[in-house]
């Protein structure tokens, strides 16, 4: 870490606690911008329901769309939260420190917006819900536990839970320190939701404990979540490009690609909007450049896997779904989009140190790599459908209908206010494990030249 | 016997780790005094004692509890609506997994958190004494000190190196 | 702690291995291993024509894969991610290369029982020329290769120190493989690229060898078995061996000479990851189990049973007991995962269940008629193993053993350089009034 520069705990404060404690007229601009464009999709959305989802491109047989696709990306978001913050909490990396909090945050507010999909894609949600709460125990009917769509709502839900305590948990001394530095209101707030954190020892011992706790137990959480998005798919015969064992590990490293790219265009935006040049530095978007080399290319394995076996017996169901995903136009076209931008753009750029070290390059590949990874869902759900029948007289296309767009741009706008508001209220960079890096930064001498060096407990 | 809070304000860690020392020579015992810090420290930097807590039977008894009830609406939704679907058997057990994984995992997230929250002894209510430069860097010994030690301890604090020493007012307090 | 001369010392150490014990143990290993070839050259008189008599030997070879070509990665990794408690552990690690080069001739007679990837379905799909014998054999020998330069790339600094302090046939030897050593910086920065372009390749041929070996060699076989799960599952397997392989390799190193450079630090950071991938183990194994049994397709229910829960149930319980439920329940808590036996009595059985995972994989598959048919139909009968196989399946994995115990008399079984720069780059310093450890972070 020799770019660090020294930082007192005032500055640290100050800087961090910008976001929270000044408005700037930028921010009401796009508060009011991001506002106008969920509020776009909420009139699509209502629009929708009115009509029904004949409003949709969605036709026999392809049932599942732009909106299962999105549910899925927007699941595959989350995973960077976990993936980033966990895994280098578990492994001690430095670098994690400033990453960790927005990345969890992009978990939170992406899970939260995938699971709108699933229920817009009710059709009549209100009908949903009301079959649900409360619920009609006399009837004796149970939901069917064996089905993956049961299995689904639970794994989101308890990944979202847990995720959002994670979230907050971390938050405490963070919410302390903006306690101390706000008067009126907000003071008063966060003295309540801070809990009295005043971090004697055994308050930072336990949030260190319980941090490293914590993570270890929303790992395995955050690996089946994915897997059991993918077994709504996988479990099905009807679809035998579906019906692959890999599908799970595929998706669950997929989806970490995505996320970390997300994470990376989140630190990006964050170091240039509030200015955060010495806390979110360019060794920082190194080391994501790093991991997301070796994690894109264990995606790719993953891919070829399953394109391979898919080939592997030869059978007329696979050979017609891969020859629409790669020689069917539009279908090609996206076929070559997506393996372009999800993996054979960005990761030669990747490396080299160079690009690597640059921010705008890092936030331009990290926002191909989405483009890429919604491509590869929106490849696999609807050409899948569009072949899953035996005879070519019942194969069809889908296209999505200018409501399908803006409801799915929306949730663009819907993740991108969350996370905008959330800064407003609460310091997207973990203040206090910034200046835990600050205590535990040392140096140490090697002949004439000093080596930057942490204290390590154990 | 009543006592008080004190707190003794040090710009640099140093000097709370000698007012620790004094504190010790003194025959307070590390139930009677803790150091706030604004990020947390390698533990017993300041010489305070070491720090027992239960945290790690937390996520065992909530995966316990998460497993329980997970298993129970397993099974309970399969023997009270027994219709097969798909060929796969009432009670067969790898469908049964998930939920189970999923429900034991929850509790045991779940406790963890509630863990981390009782054992932090959280919530409590801030001290009145408590001063918002901690989080700016100044490092905090506060006392719990009998009201007959107050100027024992006050000067004690001010001779390792204390900025400010602030008393809590009046009425006897814990903390 | 130790200075610098210090440790060259005590590692190039001269009274290592010179015991009346380890010649014993040297003795008694290669009978076992010639036994082991006897069994070989028994099989190989009966010849080609029954595949079925083959499937325990296909699996000692798959087990020799799985857990001694891994072990190179564990260096790779842990250097890769500059894990500052690695420095005593890599070679151990390294040194399974060597029986990368025993394990490649092993191979060898199992192409003589797979028939070409022509008109049956295979990775290789229509691949016109070669496949698969030709281009496994490739990537195997490639991997092998691979791996001794990646061996040699880290020994040389340790070969020259032999080289200064040796005398006679070590040093003649010594000498000649560290012709250019001096360690000047340019050196220095050249093997340091060179660990991590050839530990990259290394990871790339490991995953390639797995992934053709389990598919050719086992997949292929069994008419209707299409697993797209299945290769990454060998691979991983072949990862989790691998540390499992270093813990046990070290525990034994511990006691034999008394090391006391292998502390629980080192056990302690290797039973996280142990645990990480004996969780993701079970992992791989039921995406593969869920979808298959799920499905319910004629197929995908016969190749559970074929491969699972009929003939060869019984290397199947222990096989997910010993790789999964064992390893996981010791290293759950804490009191075991800090210490040194645990990881090691985990890594043990891990170990053991691997070949039972194999057995019940590779025996399974063999056993399988050669038929024209498109989808398998009738599970064949369980095969015990009998004499010969015995003798192939302990002599093989002795021999295994007697290469890396050789090897490790030869080179120095710890990376004395890498140890070396940890002296000045960790320092014991007191922090306030806590005594702490302070890693140093070039680059």
């Amino acid at each position: 870490m020799q770019e660090r520069r020294d930082t007192s705990f005032p500055q640290i404060n100050q800087d961090l606690l910008r976001g929270v404690i000044k408005t700037p007229i930028w921010f009401w601009l796009v508060l009011g911008a991001l506002g106008m464009v969920v509020l776009g999709g909420a009139g699509a959305m209502g629009y929708l329901f009115y009509v029904g989802l004949g409003l949709t491109g969605l036709n026999w047989p392809v049932m599942w769309g732009a909106f299962i696709t999105t549910f899925v990306f927007w699941v595959g978001i989350s995973h960077a939260g976990v993936m980033l913050s966990a895994i280098l909490r578990l492994t001690h990396a430095e670098w994690r420190r400033p990453a960790t909090r927005a990345a969890e945050v992009l978990t939170v507010f992406s899970l939260a917006t995938a699971a709108l999909f699933p229920i817009i894609h009710v059709g009549r949600p209100w009908r949903a819900l009301y079959w649900i709460f409360p619920y009609d125990f006399a009837r004796g009917i149970w939901p069917n536990i064996r089905s993956p769509l049961i299995w689904d709502p639970a794994a989101i839900f308890t990944y979202l839970t847990g995720s959002s305590l994670f979230v907050y948990i971390a938050l405490l001394p963070d919410l302390a320190a903006a306690r101390d530095h706000t008067t009126g209101w907000r003071h008063t707030l966060y003295s309540v939701i801070s809990l009295g954190f005043r971090g004697t020892a055994r308050q930072w011992r336990l949030q260190v404990m319980g941090g490293i706790l914590l993570s270890a137990l929303i790992l395995p959480v955050f690996v089946s979540v994915h897997s059991i998005v993918s077994w709504d798919f996988g479990m099905t015969m009807a679809v035998s490009g579906w019906h692959v064992t890999i599908f799970a590990p595929y998706f669950v490293i997929g989806a970490v690609h995505s996320g970390v790219a997300a994470v990376v265009t989140l630190l990006a935006l964050m170091r240039w909007v509030f200015g955060w040049q010495d806390y979110i530095r360019r060794e920082h978007f190194d080391a994501l450049g790093r991991l997301m080399l070796v994690v894109s290319t264990a995606w790719l394995y993953f891919f070829f896997m399953e394109f391979l076996f898919a080939l592997y017996s030869g059978e007329s169901a696979e050979i017609a779904l891969r020859e629409m995903q790669v020689f069917t136009p539009p279908w090609s076209y996206f076929f070559i989009t997506f393996l372009l931008t999800a993996y054979f753009i960005p990761v030669p750029l990747w490396l080299f140190r160079g690009v690597r070290r640059s921010v705008p390059l890092m936030f331009l590949t990290s926002l191909s790599v989405n483009i890429g990874m919604w491509l590869e869902r929106f490849l696999i759900f609807v050409p899948g459908l569009a072949r899953k029948q035996v005879f070519t007289f019942d194969w069809y296309t889908y296209r999505p209908s200018a409501v399908e767009i803006t409801i799915i741009a929306a949730s663009f706008a819907v993740v991108a206010l969350g996370v905008l508001l959330f800064s407003k209220f609460f310091p997207l960079v973990p203040i206090y494990d910034v200046k835990e890096g600050e205590v535990f930064s040392t140096r140490i001498e090697v002949g004439r030249r000093k080596v930057p060096a942490v204290v390590r407990e154990e | 016997m009543a006592r008080r809070g004190i707190l003794g304000l040090f710009r640099d860690a140093d000097g709370a780790a000698e007012a620790v020392d004094w504190l010790r020579r003194s025959q307070f015992s590390s139930e009677e005094f803790e150091v706030l810090t604004g990020s947390p420290y390698p533990e017993g930097a300041f010489g305070e004692g070491h720090i027992k807590h239960r945290l790690f039977i937390f996520p065992f008894v909530g995966a316990a509890l998460g497993f329980a009830v997970a298993i129970l609406l397993n099974i309970g939704t399969q023997v009270s609506y027994p219709i097969v679907t798909g060929g796969k058997p009432i009670l067969s057990l790898p469908p049964m997994t998930i939920i189970t994984y999923e429900g034991t995992l929850l509790g045991a997230i779940l406790f963890t958190v509630l863990g981390i929250v009782f054992e932090s002894r959280l919530p409590s209510r801030l001290p009145k004494i408590y001063d918002p430069r901690i989080s700016d860097g100044y490092i905090g010994v506060m006392v719990a000190c009998p009201e007959e030690r107050l100027n024992e301890v006050d000067r004690g604090l001010r001779q390792a190196g204390a900025v400010d020493v602030k008393w809590e007012p009046g009425a006897a307090a814990k903390i | 702690m130790a200075s610098s001369q210090e440790v060259t010392r005590h590692l190039l150490g001269g009274g290592r291995g010179r015991s009346p014990s380890f010649w014993l143990l040297v003795g008694v290993l290669t009978v076992l291993f010639g036994a082991g070839v006897v069994g070989l050259i028994i099989r190989l008189q009966g010849g080609f024509h029954e595949r079925s008599v083959w499937g325990y030997y296909a699996a000692t070879v798959a087990y020799l894969l799985t857990i001694t070509q891994g072990a190179p990665l564990v260096a790779v990794a842990l250097r890769l991610t500059k894990a500052d408690w690695r420095r005593p552990v890599t070679r151990a690690a390294e040194l399974f290369t060597v029986v990368g080069v025993l394990n490649f001739f092993l191979f060898l007679p199992l192409l003589a029982l797979v028939p070409s990837a022509q008109g049956r379905s295979t990775v290789w799909l229509q691949w016109p020329w070669g496949a698969p014998h030709v281009w496994d054999t490739l990537a195997w020998a490639l991997l092998v290769l691979c791996g001794l330069a990646l061996l040699y790339t880290s020994v040389l600094p340790d070969v020259a120190a032999a080289r200064d302090g040796a005398t006679g046939f070590r040093q003649r030897v010594s000498a000649w493989l560290a012709s250019h050593w001096q360690g000047t910086e340019r050196q220095w920065r050249v093997q340091r690229g060179g660990l991590v372009l050839l530990g990259v390749f290394y990871l790339m041929l490991f995953v390639l060898v797995h992934t053709l070996f389990s598919s050719d060699f086992a997949m292929s076989i069994v008419p209707g078995w299409k697993d797209a799960i299945f290769p990454p599952f060998h691979a991983l397997s072949g990862l989790q061996s691998a540390v499992a392989v270093t813990v046990v390799a070290m525990y034994l190193w511990r006691r034999a000479e008394g090391q006391p450079y292998l502390g629980r630090d080192q056990f302690w950071a290797l039973s996280k990851v142990l645990f990480a991938l004996s969780l993701l183990w079970f992992y791989f194994w039921f995406a593969q189990f869920l979808t298959m049994w799920y499905g319910r397709l004629p197929i995908e229910q016969t190749l559970l049973q074929l491969l699972m829960v009929g003939p060869y149930r019984v290397p199947f319980v222990l096989a997910f007991s010993l790789n999964f439920l064992v390893p996981f329940f010791i290293l759950l808590w804490n009191p075991a995962r800090k210490s040194i036996l645990g990881p090691t009595l985990a890594a043990t059985s891990i170990l053991v269940g691997t070949l039972f995972d194999r057995i019940r994989i590779y025996v399974s598959a063999y056993s399988v008629e050669e038929s024209a048919a498109h989808i398998l139909e009738q599970v064949p009968a369980t095969r015990l193993p009998d004499g010969v196989d015995i003798l192939m399946v302990v002599g093989l994995v002795a021999g295994a053993v007697l290469f890396y115990v050789l090897a490790a008399r030869l080179i120095p079984p710890i990376a004395i350089w890498e140890v070396k720069e940890g002296l000045y780059l960790r320092v014991e310093r007191l922090f306030l009034r806590k005594g702490v450890s302070v890693v140093g972070k070039p680059e």
